[in-house]
C-alpha cells in the first residue's frame, strides 16, 4: 500500500473518529470535552501559524493581535449590529485579515525583526481595544456576547455544537494549508527560505506571496478568535490579546511539528490534554513546567516534532511527499 | 530589444559602473568580459533588477524597466543565471523549474520542462535535490534551466562555465549553443575565457572600472591596447607575454 493512499486512511479514520466518536464517547462529559474545545481553538491558531512561519518563512510573535481582533469583530458585529452569529465569525476573520494588512511593511524584515515588529503591532491593538471603549466595552470587555444558534434542531450553542464548529474550523484551515503546501505558490513560497532574490528574478512576486499568507494566517487566526468569543460569551483586551493566545500555538506546533500540516494539531491536543488531564491533577500548582521540560525534550531529541518522530520520517527525506 | 543609456550604479563612494551604454538586438549573442570588479555582474544585476541604478535609462522592447522590479522583468522576457548557483532549497530539480515556468511564463508545460532538462543533460537528475545532489556542472546547468523555464528573450549568464574542466566546459558550451539557437535568445554571457567567448559570440563588450571600453568582434576587441592594458597593464599582447 502507498504511501499516500495509508496516510488517506489514516487521516478518514482520525476524522471518523472525531466527527462521530468524540461526540459519542465525551458528549456527556462537558468537562472533558471542554477541554477538547480549548485544545482544538489552540490547535486553529496553531495551524495559521505554522502556515505562515513553514511557507511563510517568517515567525510571528504577534498572533494574538489577529485571534483578539478577530474575536472583537465578530463579537461586536454581533452584538451591536445584530449581525447572524456565524456570518459574524466569517467577517471576524476578514477583520483580523484586515489589521494584518497594517503588518505588512513589516514584510521586508526579516528573522527577529520581524517578529519584535508584528509583536509590536499586536500591543497596538491590544491598547486600540481597551481604549475604543463605546465600542469594545473599554478594559470591562463584553458581557453576554451571542452564542452559536441552533440549526435545523441542532444546537450549536452547546459544548458538542462548540466542538464541531472549532473542529471544522480546523480541518478546514489544516486542508488549505495543505492544499497551498501542495501547489506551485507553496513550492515558490518553500523556494524563497533560502535565496529569495533568485526566485525574484525567475518571476516570482515574493512580497505578495509572502504578504498573501500573511493576511491568509490572520483571517484563520481571526476566526478561531471569534470562534472562542461566542463559545465563552465574554471578551476582555487582556484576555482576547493575551500572550497565551501566541506562545500555546506555537508550543504546539513546534511540539507537534510545525513542517507537517497535522502537527500542530497534534501538538495543540497533546500538550493541553496531557497537561490538563494528566499533569495539572498531580502537580496543581506549576504543572505547565512538566510541559516546558517535554517541550525541550523534544526539541533536543527531534526538533522536527511529534509528527515526524511518530512516522519515523524525518521531515527532510519527507518532502517530496509535501511537495 | 534591450537599450542601456549613461547607465551608472554607485555603492557608497565607489562607482561600479558609470555612464554605461550599449544595446542588445534580438537573437544577438554578446559576450561581456573585464577584469575581476570591473562591474559586469552589476550590469547584469541593474538589467534584471536586483540593484537600482543611480541614474540612466534601461529599455526593453520599448518598456522602461526602471521601476520595475526583478519578477515583472523576468515576465516581460529577461532570464538570468547567477555566477554563485542558486538552486532552491528543499525542491527537486524538476521543481525548480517548474517554480520558474509557472511564475515567470505563467504556464505549467511538462513538456518543455523535460525538453529544457534533455538539453541541459539534467534529466536522470529531475528527481534529485538541487541543493545537495548535484555537482558543479549540474548545479551550472540548472542555473541555465530556471533562467529557460521562464521562456525569456533575453539571457543573462554569468560566468556558467567558471570552475568546469575544459572537457566539461566544451560540452556545456555545446549545450548553451544549442540553447541559443532552439529558442532563438539574444544572449549575454559573462565569461573570462577568451577562446569561448570567440566561439560564442560574434561581438564582446569590454568592462573595465564600470565603463565599456570596447565594443566589436572578438578579433577586433581583443587586439585593441586598451582591452589589454585593462587585463595586463601592458600596451601589446607581445609585451604583456
Amino acid at each position: 500500500m502507498s504511501n499516500s493512499l495509508m496516510n488517506r486512511i489514516l487521516l478518514a479514520v482520525a476524522l471518523a473518529v472525531a466527527y462521530v466518536g468524540v461526540p459519542l464517547v465525551f458528549g456527556g462529559n462537558a468537562y472533558v470535552l471542554g477541554l477538547i474545545v480549548a485544545a482544538l481553538t489552540i490547535a486553529g491558531v496553531a495551524v495559521a501559524w505554522a502556515l505562515l512561519g513553514n511557507l511563510g518563512g517568517m515567525v510571528s510573535f504577534g498572533h494574538a493581535a489577529f485571534f483578539g481582533v478577530g474575536s472583537y469583530t465578530s463579537a461586536v458585529l454581533a452584538m451591536k449590529l445584530g449581525v447572524p452569529v456565524f456570518a459574524a465569525m466569517l467577517l471576524g476573520g476578514l477583520g483580523a485579515a484586515v489589521s494584518s494588512i497594517a503588518m505588512l511593511p513589516a514584510l521586508r524584515l526579516r528573522g527577529p525583526y520581524f517578529a519584535l515588529a508584528i509583536l509590536a503591532y499586536a500591543h497596538i491593538f491590544q491598547i486600540l481595544a481597551t481604549e475604543m471603549t463605546p465600542i469594545t466595552g473599554g478594559a470591562g470587555g463584553l458581557l453576554s456576547i451571542p452564542r452559536f444558534p441552533t440549526v435545523l434542531g441542532f444546537d450549536f450553542g452547546d459544548k458538542t455544537g462548540g466542538y464541531l464548529i472549532v473542529l471544522t474550523i480546523v480541518v478546514l484551515a489544516a486542508l488549505a494549508y495543505d492544499a497551498i503546501r501542495r501547489s506551485t505558490w507553496g513550492l515558490a513560497l518553500k523556494a524563497m527560505h533560502d535565496t529569495e532574490v533568485a526566485t525574484r528574478v525567475v518571476g516570482v512576486p515574493s512580497t505578495h506571496l509572502k504578504a498573501a499568507m500573511l493576511v491568509l494566517s490572520a483571517f484563520i487566526t481571526g476566526v478561531v478568535g471569534a470562534f472562542n468569543a461566542h463559545f465563552i460569551s465574554f471578551l476582555d483586551p487582556d484576555y482576547a490579546f493575551s500572550s497565551g493566545w501566541t506562545v500555546l500555538p506555537i508550543a504546539a506546533a513546534i511540539f507537534g511539528g510545525y513542517r507537517t500540516v497535522w502537527g500542530p494539531v497534534v501538538g495543540a491536543l497533546a500538550i493541553y490534554l496531557v497537561d490538563q488531564l494528566l499533569f495539572k491533577p498531580i502537580l496543581p500548582h506549576g504543572h505547565q513546567m512538566i510541559l516546558g521540560v517535554l517541550l525541550c525534550a523534544m526539541i533536543l531529541f527531534s526538533p522536527g516534532g511529534l509528527m515526524p518522530a511518530l512516522s519515523r520520517r524525518p521531515v527532510k527525506e519527507n518532502r517530496h511527499a509535501h511537495a | 530589444m534591450l537599450t542601456l543609456k549613461g547607465v551608472q550604479v554607485n555603492f557608497g563612494g565607489v562607482q561600479a559602473l558609470k555612464s554605461a551604454s550599449f544595446s542588445v538586438a534580438e537573437g544577438e549573442s554578446i559576450g561581456l568580459v573585464g577584469p575581476n570588479g570591473a562591474g559586469k555582474t552589476t550590469l547584469f544585476n541593474v538589467i534584471s533588477g536586483v540593484v537600482r541604478p543611480t541614474a540612466g535609462r534601461l529599455d526593453f522592447r520599448g518598456t522602461s524597466l526602471l521601476k520595475l522590479p526583478e519578477w515583472k522583468r523576468a515576465r516581460l522576457g529577461i532570464g538570468r543565471s547567477f555566477q554563485i548557483p542558486r538552486p532552491f532549497g528543499h525542491c527537486t530539480v524538476r521543481e525548480n523549474l517548474l517554480v520558474a515556468q509557472r511564475f515567470g511564463a505563467g504556464k505549467r508545460d511538462l513538456r518543455r520542462i523535460d525538453e529544457i532538462l534533455d538539453i541541459l543533460n539534467l534529466r536522470d537528475k529531475a528527481d534529485r535535490d538541487a541543493t545537495t545532489e548535484l555537482a558543479l556542472t549540474e548545479h551550472k546547468a540548472l542555473e541555465v534551466g530556471k533562467a529557460l523555464a521562464t521562456e525569456p528573450s533575453l539571457l543573462l549568464l554569468d560566468e556558467v562555465l567558471a570552475g568546469l574542466e575544459t572537457s566539461g566546459k566544451r560540452a556545456f558550451m555545446e549545450r548553451l549553443a544549442a540553447v541559443r539557437d532552439r529558442y532563438r535568445l539574444a544572449m549575454v554571457i559573462i565569461e573570462h575565457d577568451i577562446a569561448t567567448i570567440a566561439a560564442l559570440c560574434p561581438r564582446v563588450l569590454v568592462l573595465n572600472f564600470g565603463q565599456i571600453i570596447a565594443d566589436g568582434s572578438p578579433d577586433a576587441v581583443f587586439r585593441d591596447p586598451e582591452v589589454i592594458r585593462s587585463y595586463t597593464g601592458e600596451t601589446t599582447l607581445a609585451e604583456a607575454s
